[in-house]
């Protein structure tokens, strides 16, 4: 059979962010689906969502309540979301309750019921909310065949009608296996609400659909006023791997740090400034976005620590005027302080912004913070997140410059807790030196993966200007443990030695 | 006390029962017009949300008009949702008044719950050859 012999799927989109790319570009026309999940997890938000976004007054919806919620108190409650439309339910939308028809006959006069509405009404979409219960009704009954046969004519009928079906059902995990609804079932979209300490972490997997491929895995997902919004852990760019071939250099803001980096950052590279509380990782991330603003360049700090107006007014100590391009919409401080949060929807939120104002440099500010806001369930994952959030700003063409606090070890140089280091592309080690009975500030360029840089250690301050790098530290050995000592005293005590080189 | 929408619902209310107090006059019947509102809404609210969920509804709304028109004492709500009793009230000017008091309670009730847009559509689908006169329901008659 050749590629244009075959039947085409035509995909309905659901009417919720970031699930048309989970799906794998939309819902597949005509296809028999569960919403499964605990009580409370959303399935009727979803289904409500995906109703309104595609009931016609040509191809009308068909909802039918069983034994559930009830249809008075469900549209009491979900008129509270933006989507919904009351408009459409003049024309569009039609709730059924069947519930006495349930309690009083057998399945199959339930089959007839929504097999004559359908006929009657010739929907796009069915809905049975809850078909748990109907399935209850049948084990109660102790006919399992009975179950099957119904779930079967069901799904035959409404194919046959054209109708896209959704059973929304309270089920647990364990109930997957041998489950006869699940087996007819062409999709199956499984909700999750899970408390993670003081957090409620909602995620959604497409265990199964049939005919098209989806995103495998667990999706974040939010309940707003506007419904469910999901976050694809792919963020969108399915498909789309190839890095940015800008790569021109970026100016820090600081020259003599240009230098050391061989000239600036890379475009599309990911930096880490790795260095202990007060050594200043914020005025140059700070440098940094004023820089890029400077030469026209829009950008986004993410803070989690401080809120945007006290960043701003930071900045302006130093001289840098961030309220402006604020207000100019060239830069976008966005404040990430919920809980929790999880990365997907930190990078959905930046990506917005930067598909939006065609950004290209971001600020993280810091890993910590952004850590500590997450859900303590998203922490666990906190380095693949990053991996994936990393990947997906950078191939988009987006400089991504992040902050991390590191504990000062007097023994080594510690780049980060979260061993990340090589997801980055380069890396600026700031830390603290005692020399001559006063703390002073050094740094080093531990790592630029585009090229060649400066091995130098320079001593560096931070002055209302910001950076002010200074000479290369000469005459110190041990100076990245942080506690140096003079090169000459070796050379002394290798003189007392014999038959020890003297070091020059 | 804004009453714009309460009279709104009375009005409403009222444009049903002269509904079917015209029709029953045209067609010779004897059906009383609350009764005849009633199982209009009944028919419509039960494949919406259940004879059961009708029919709570109603004893609500008939409880509150009792305890308006203590003649009503006798009227019932069966299970199925119909009403019971109200035919055979003694007292006619009551039960005159209690019909358009009775149907203004269920209404308000539904308004309360689903909201006024939602309210209506329903009713039109239980008179959907009527043009429900519907601008002053939405927008709330000035008190």
């Amino acid at each position: 059979m050749s590629r244009q012999d075959k039947v085409i799927i035509r995909k309905i989109p659901t009417g919720v962010p970031g699930l048309d790319e989970i799906l794998g570009g939309g819902l597949p026309e005509f296809s028999f689906n569960i919403i499964a999940g605990a009580p409370g997890c959303g399935k009727t938000t979803l289904a409500h969502q995906i109703i309104f976004a595609n009931a016609t007054p040509e191809r009308p919806v068909l909802y039918f309540t069983v034994l559930g919620e009830p249809a008075l108190k469900m549209l009491r409650y979900q008129q509270q979301f933006e989507f919904f439309d009351p408009d459409k339910l003049e024309t569009c939308i039609r709730f059924i309750n069947l519930s006495q028809l349930v309690l009083e006959n057998n399945l199959n006069a339930v089959l007839e019921a929504i097999v004559k509405e359908v006929e009657a009404v010739n929907p796009g979409i069915v809905v049975v909310d809850s078909f748990r219960t109907v399935v209850r009704k049948a084990k109660a009954g102790g006919d399992e065949m009975e179950l099957q046969g119904f779930v079967q004519g069901l799904a035959l009928h409404l194919t046959s009608w054209q109708a896209t079906t959704f059973l929304l059902g309270e089920y647990v995990e364990g109930e997957l296996r041998d489950n006869p609804v699940f087996t007819v079932a062409d999709g199956l979209f499984w909700l999750y609400q899970q408390v993670e300490r003081n957090s409620i972490v909602r995620k959604l997997q497409i265990v199964k659909l049939r005919g098209q491929a989806c995103v495998p895995g667990l999706h974040t997902f939010r309940i707003t006023q506007a419904g469910l919004q999901t976050f694809p852990r792919t963020f969108g760019l399915t498909g789309r791997t190839a890095k940015t071939s800008d790569r021109r250099r970026l100016s820090c803001g600081i020259v003599e740090l240009d230098a050391m980096m061989g000239g600036g950052i890379p475009a599309g590279d990911s930096v880490l400034v790795a260095g202990p509380s007060g050594t200043g990782k914020s005025v140059f991330a700070t440098q940094f976005i004023a820089e890029g603003l400077r030469t026209g360049e829009s950008a986004i700090v993410a803070v989690f620590e401080e809120r945007p107006q006290e960043y701003a007014q930071r900045a302006s100590t130093f001289g840098l005027d961030l309220e402006t391009p604020q207000r100019e919409g060239k830069l976008h401080i966005l404040y990430l302080r919920p809980l929790d949060l999880s990365v997907d929807e930190t990078v959905r939120e930046i990506l917005d912004v930067v598909e939006k104002e065609n950004v290209k440099r971001v600020v993280i500010d810091s890993l910590a913070g952004f850590e500590m806001a997450l859900s303590p369930g998203f922490r666990t994952d906190f380095r693949e997140s990053l991996y994936r959030m990393i990947g997906t700003l950078t191939r988009k063409g987006v400089t991504i410059l992040s902050t991390v606090e590191v504990t000062e070890s007097f023994t080594d140089l510690p780049i980060s807790g979260y061993s990340i280091s090589f997801l980055c592309d380069d890396i600026l080690r700031l830390r603290y030196v005692e020399i001559d009975g006063r703390l002073r500030k050094m740094l080093v360029v531990v790592k630029m993966r585009g090229g060649e840089h400066s091995k130098d250690i320079r001593e560096y301050e931070i002055t209302p200007k910001g950076f002010v790098i200074g000479d290369r530290l000469t005459g110190y050995r041990g100076l990245i443990t942080g506690v140096p000592g003079p090169w000459n005293t070796i050379v002394e005590k290798n003189k007392e030695i014999p038959g020890k080189t003297e070091i020059k | 006390m804004n009453t714009g929408p309460l009279m709104a619902i009375q009005d409403l209310a009222r444009q049903l029962l002269a509904l079917e107090a015209a029709r029953a006059e045209s067609s010779d019947g004897h059906v009383d017009e609350t009764v005849c509102v009633c199982e209009k809404l009944r028919v419509t609210l039960s494949k919406f949300m259940g004879i059961a969920g009708f029919a709570s509804l109603l004893s609500w709304a008939l409880a509150r008009t009792k305890a308006q028109i203590p003649s009503l004492s006798g009227v019932k709500v069966r299970t199925d949702g119909t009403l019971e009793g109200f035919d055979r009230v003694q007292d006619k000017p009551a039960a005159g008044k209690a019909g358009a008091v009775l149907v203004s309670h269920l209404l308000g009730l539904l308004v309360t719950l689903v909201g006024k847009p939602l309210t209506l559509r329903l009713v039109r689908d239980a008179w959907p050859d009527t043009d429900i006169n519907s601008m002053d329901f939405l927008n709330g008659v000035k008190s």
